[in-house]
C-alpha cells in the first residue's frame, strides 16, 4: 500500500514516514501543502493518506475535497492538533475516515492507519 | 413492492391460510353443491312430469273420442292433447340431444343431454315407445276434422302404449332421481371432508402454534425481563438516538439521576443539552453526531472529536446547595442491515473521575511545591529553620490549647477564632520570611477559613472542626519539613555544631548592637564589592556582664571579618554556583541557666578551602608539604586559627594577616571555652563557640568537621 503524507512540518512527516515505513507502507510523497499534495496525489494514486488540516496555499478541507474527487476510495487519515474539533469533523465530512490528534505516538498512528486499512466501521 | 418477512410466523400463517382455504373450499362446494342439488331437483320434477304427462294424453285422447264421437265440441281437448304431446316430447328430446323445455308460463329453460349411460338407456327405451305414439297422436292432430273413427283409433293405440310408456317414464325418472341422489351423497361427502380438514387444521392451531406461541411469550417476557433489570440497574444512563436526534423509549434508570428527570421517548436529544453547553459545542455535536449517522467513517478514529466528552452541569443539591457535576456522553453506531441507524448513547456521572484528576494535578502541583520547598530548605540556615519549627510547633500548641480550652473560658467561640487568627497569621509571616511557601500557604488557608468563621454569626463548638483538621496537617506537615531538614543535615554534613535555639523575638533584631554589626558588615561589603545579609536572634549581648560581654563582641566581629572576607563570596560567583547574589550570616546567641553563653556563627559562603589551607600552613612552616599532604580535615581546620595562617592573598585592613582567628582561639583559651566548626566547601562554614561563665578552663577544640569538597 502506498502512502502519501501531507504536512507542513517537517517534525512530523519525518514521524510519520519512519513509523509507517516500519508499518510496511511505501511512501509515495512528502507534501507540505494542499496544492503540491493534490497534484502529487493525481500522479502517484497512493491508496492511504494522512492530512494536516492547518496548511499554507491549500488546507486540508479543500485538499481532502479535491483529492477524492480524484478517487473516492481513498482512505484519509485527518493528522492534526485537537484545538478545533469543529474544523476537524467538517474534514470529516469532506471524506476522510478516521482523525488523530496531535501529538501522537508512534503506536497510537500504527494502530490509527491499522483500523482505517481494516476499514472496520464498527 | 410488499416484502413481507414473515420469519418464525412463517409456518403460523400458512397454517390459517390453509384454514381459510379449507373453510372457503368448503364454502364453494356448498354453493356448488346447493346449485346442484337445485338442478337435480329441476330435473327429477321435469322428469316426473313426464309421468303425469302420459297419463293427461291418454286421458284426453279417450275424451277427445268421446266428444267427436257425441258431436260436441272439441277443440280445447285437441290443444291440451297437443301441448301434452310436444312438452312430453321437447322434454325427451333436451334429455337427449340437449335443448329447451317448456315449464309453463310460456317459459322455457334449458337443459343439457343427459351422460349417465344407463339414463340414456332408459331415455333411449321410453323414446322408443314414444316414437310410435308420437306419430299416431300427430296424425289425429294434422287431421281436419277427426272422425270418429280416426280418434277412436288414435283412443285404442293410445291406451295400448299407455302401460309401456309409463313403465319406461317411470324407469327413467327412478333412474335420474337415483343419479341426483348420489351426486348430492358425493357432495356430501367432499363437504364433510373438507369442513373435517379446517377442524384438523384448527386443531394443529390450538395445541401447536399456541403453545409454542406462548412459549415465544414467555421468552419474550423473560428477554424483557432481563433487559429492564440491565436498565434499571446499570450506572450509566443509556438510551437510542435516532437520525432525527430523538430519544428511544428504552431508558436507563440512571438517566432519571443524570438529567434531573427522566426524559420523555421522543425528546429532541440536542434541545436537552441546549442549556448545558455553549451554542458552538451544540453545532459541533449535531455535526459529530451526523458524522456518526451519515458519514463513511471510522467509529473508533472519531471518538477523540466527540465534543460532549466532558460536560459541566450545574445542580441544585438539597444538602450541599449548588453543585458542579460533569457528565459525559459517549456515541456507538447500531448497524442493522450493513446500514447504522441508530446511535446507543451512554451518558456517565465522570465527577468523580474529573475531581480525582484535579485532585492528582494538585498533587503535583504540590510536589513540585515540595521540590521548591527543598530547594529553600537547602538554601535557607538550618539554625533558623530550627528556631522557626520550635515557634511553630509551640504555636500550634497553643492553639490546639485554645481548641480544647472550654469556650466559657474566652467571651465566645468567636473570641477563640480571633486568639487563633492572630497566632496563625504571626507564624504564617515567619514561613513567609523563611521562604516556605507551603506552610505559608496551609496558614493562608487556615485563616481563610478563620476568617470565613469571623464573619458567622452564633459559631458553636462543632463549627471549629475544619481548623482542628488543618491543625493536624500543618503538625504533619512541620514534621516532614523537619525531617527533610535533618536528613540534609546529614548529607550535608552538619553533626553538632547547631547550638540549642534561642527563643524567637522578632524585636531582639532591632537592637542598637545587632545594627551595630549590621552596619560593620555592610562597610566590609561594600569595600569587598558583596552583598550580605546579618539575621540575628538571640540575647541582649548588652546585658552580659564583662569579660563576657566585649569577648562576644570580639569574637562576632572577628567572625563578620573573617566571613566577609574569606567566606562570602562576589556576588556573580554566588550566582554561578546556583545561589543568591547575597550572602548571608546567622548569629545566634544564647545562655543556658548556669549563665554559660553558646554563640553560632554560620555564613552561607565558600566554606573552607582545605587545599589552600594546606598551601598557607606549609607556606607559613606550620605544616612540612608532607605533613601538610596527609593531614586530617580536622587538624587542617584547627590550622585556620593559628597565628600567621591566611589563605588571604591579598593583605588590607580587613585581613591577610592570619591574626583574626588566631586572636578568637586565644581569647576562648583565656575565658576556658572550645570552638567547633562545620563546614562544607563551597556552601557554608559554621563557629560554636562556648563560653563558660565559671573560671574553669576548657582546651580549646576543634572537634567537628563536615565533609569537605
Amino acid at each position: 500500500m502506498r502512502l502519501l503524507i501531507v504536512d507542513d512540518s517537517n517534525i512530523i512527516r519525518g514521524k510519520i514516514a519512519r513509523a509507517l515505513g516500519k508499518y510496511g507502507l511505501t511512501i509515495a510523497g512528502l507534501e507540505t501543502n494542499g496544492r503540491e499534495a493534490v497534484e502529487r496525489f493525481r500522479e502517484a494514486r497512493p491508496g492511504i493518506v494522512t492530512m494536516d488540516l492547518t496548511m499554507p496555499e491549500m488546507d486540508g478541507i479543500e485538499c481532502i475535497r479535491q483529492i477524492r474527487a480524484i478517487d473516492p476510495t481513498v482512505r484519509i487519515l485527518v493528522v492534526s492538533a485537537l484545538t478545533d474539533k469543529a474544523t476537524a469533523i467538517s474534514a470529516l465530512m469532506e471524506g476522510a475516515q478516521g482523525f488523530l490528534g496531535k501529538p501522537f505516538s508512534e503506536d497510537d498512528l500504527c494502530d490509527a492507519v491499522g483500523e482505517l486499512l481494516r476499514g472496520n466501521h464498527g | 413492492m410488499l416484502n413481507f418477512e414473515l420469519g418464525k410466523y412463517r409456518k403460523m400463517v400458512v397454517a390459517i391460510a390453509l384454514f381459510l382455504v379449507f373453510d372457503l373450499g368448503v364454502l364453494v362446494l356448498s354453493f356448488a353443491i346447493s346449485a346442484q342439488i337445485r338442478d337435480d331437483a329441476i330435473d327429477v320434477n321435469l322428469v316426473s312430469r313426464q309421468r303425469m304427462l302420459t297419463q293427461r294424453i291418454t286421458k284426453t285422447a279417450l275424451q277427445l273420442e268421446q266428444r267427436i264421437k257425441n258431436n260436441q265440441p272439441y277443440r280445447d281437448h285437441l290443444l291440451e292433447l297437443e301441448q301434452a304431446t310436444s312438452t312430453f316430447d321437447k322434454t325427451l328430446q333436451a334429455y337427449r340431444s340437449g335443448g329447451m323445455v317448456p315449464v309453463g308460463d310460456g317459459k322455457e329453460i334449458m337443459r343439457n343431454a343427459l351422460t349417465d349411460k344407463n339414463a340414456r338407456q332408459l331415455l333411449d327405451d321410453t323414446l322408443a315407445q314414444w316414437e310410435s305414439l308420437r306419430e299416431v297422436l300427430h296424425g289425429m292432430l294434422r287431421a281436419n276434422p277427426i272422425s270418429p273413427n280416426l280418434a277412436a283409433s288414435v283412443a285404442r293405440q293410445t291406451e295400448a302404449a299407455n302401460d309401456r310408456l309409463l313403465a319406461a317414464t317411470n324407469n327413467f325418472t327412478l333412474r335420474v332421481q337415483e343419479l341426483a341422489e348420489s351426486k348430492a351423497t358425493s357432495l356430501r361427502i367432499v363437504q364433510v371432508a373438507g369442513i373435517a380438514l379446517a377442524v384438523l387444521n384448527f386443531l394443529v392451531i390450538l395445541f401447536h402454534f399456541i403453545p409454542n406461541l406462548r412459549a415465544n411469550d414467555k421468552e419474550l417476557q423473560r428477554v424483557k425481563r432481563e433487559t429492564d433489570n440491565i436498565l434499571r440497574t446499570t450506572q450509566e444512563g443509556l438510551f437510542l438516538l435516532d437520525p432525527d436526534f430523538r430519544m428511544g423509549s428504552q431508558q436507563s434508570r440512571a438517566l432519571t439521576s443524570i438529567f434531573g428527570s427522566q426524559p420523555q421517548p421522543g425528546t429532541d436529544f440536542l434541545s436537552m443539552m441546549r442549556p448545558l453547553v455553549s451554542p458552538k459545542t451544540l453545532d459541533t455535536a449535531r455535526e459529530y453526531i451526523n458524522l456518526l449517522l451519515k458519514h463513511d467513517v471510522m467509529e473508533k478514529l472519531v471518538s477523540a472529536l466527540n465534543p460532549l466528552d466532558r460536560v459541566e452541569m450545574t445542580v441544585n443539591n438539597d444538602a450541599v446547595g449548588v453543585d458542579t457535576r460533569y457528565l459525559q456522553f459517549n456515541f456507538s453506531r447500531v448497524v442493522e442491515d450493513n446500514r447504522v441507524t441508530q446511535l446507543l448513547v451512554t451518558a456517565t456521572d465522570i465527577t468523580r473521575r474529573v475531581r480525582l484528576e484535579k485532585e492528582l494535578k494538585d498533587s503535583e502541583e504540590r510536589a513540585q511545591g515540595q521540590m521548591s520547598l527543598l530547594l529553600k530548605l537547602l538554601q535557607a540556615d538550618p539554625v533558623i529553620l530550627k528556631d522557626f519549627f520550635k515557634v511553630a510547633t509551640e504555636a500550634l500548641d497553643q492553639i490546639n490549647h485554645i481548641l480544647e480550652t472550654q469556650a466559657g473560658q474566652f467571651e465566645n467561640f468567636a473570641s477563640k477564632v480571633i486568639a487563633i487568627h492572630r497566632i496563625s497569621h504571626r507564624i504564617k509571616g515567619d514561613a513567609s520570611s523563611l521562604g516556605l511557601q507551603i506552610l505559608e500557604q496551609s496558614f493562608h488557608e487556615l485563616e481563610e477559613v478563620l476568617v470565613g468563621m469571623r464573619e458567622q454569626k452564633n459559631l458553636s463548638g462543632e463549627d471549629l472542626l475544619p481548623v482542628a483538621v488543618r491543625i493536624k496537617a500543618l503538625y504533619s506537615n512541620l514534621d516532614l519539613i523537619q525531617n527533610a531538614v535533618n536528613r540534609m543535615s546529614q548529607i550535608r554534613g552538619v553533626v553538632s555544631v547547631e547550638p540549642s535555639k534561642p527563643p524567637h523575638d522578632p524585636e531582639i533584631g532591632k537592637q542598637a548592637f545587632v545594627t551595630q554589626w549590621r552596619n560593620f558588615v555592610e562597610t566590609l561589603a561594600q569595600r569587598q564589592g558583596k552583598s550580605v545579609a546579618l539575621n540575628y536572634q538571640g540575647i541582649d549581648v548588652t546585658a552580659l556582664p564583662q569579660p563576657m560581654r566585649g569577648a562576644v563582641s570580639s569574637i562576632v566581629n572577628q567572625f563578620l571579618r573573617n566571613a566577609l572576607v574569606h567566606g562570602i563570596e562576589a556576588g556573580e560567583t554566588r550566582a554561578a554556583h546556583g545561589k543568591s547574589p547575597t550572602g548571608s550570616i546567622n548569629i545566634f546567641i544564647s545562655e543556658n541557666e548556669e549563665g554559660d553563653i553558646e554563640l553560632s556563627f554560620r555564613d552561607d559562603g565558600q566554606g573552607i578551602d582545605f587545599n589552600a589551607i594546606r598551601a598557607a600552613a606549609v607556606r607559613v612552616g606550620r605544616l612540612s608539604p608532607e605533613a601538610a599532604e596527609k593531614a586530617d580535615m580536622r587538624t587542617l581546620a584547627a590550622t585556620i586559627f593559628d597565628p600567621g595562617v591566611s589563605t588571604s592573598k591579598i593583605t588590607d585592613k580587613d585581613a591577610g594577616r592570619g591574626a583574626g582567628l588566631d586572636a578568637v582561639k586565644d581569647m576562648v583559651r583565656r575565658m576556658g571555652g572550645n570552638i567547633r566548626v562545620g563546614t562544607t566547601f563551597g556552601q557554608y562554614c559554621h563557629f560554636r563557640v562556648f563560653l563558660p561563665r565559671s573560671k574553669q578552663q576548657h582546651h580549646v577544640a576543634i572537634p567537628a568537621l563536615a565533609e569537605a569538597k
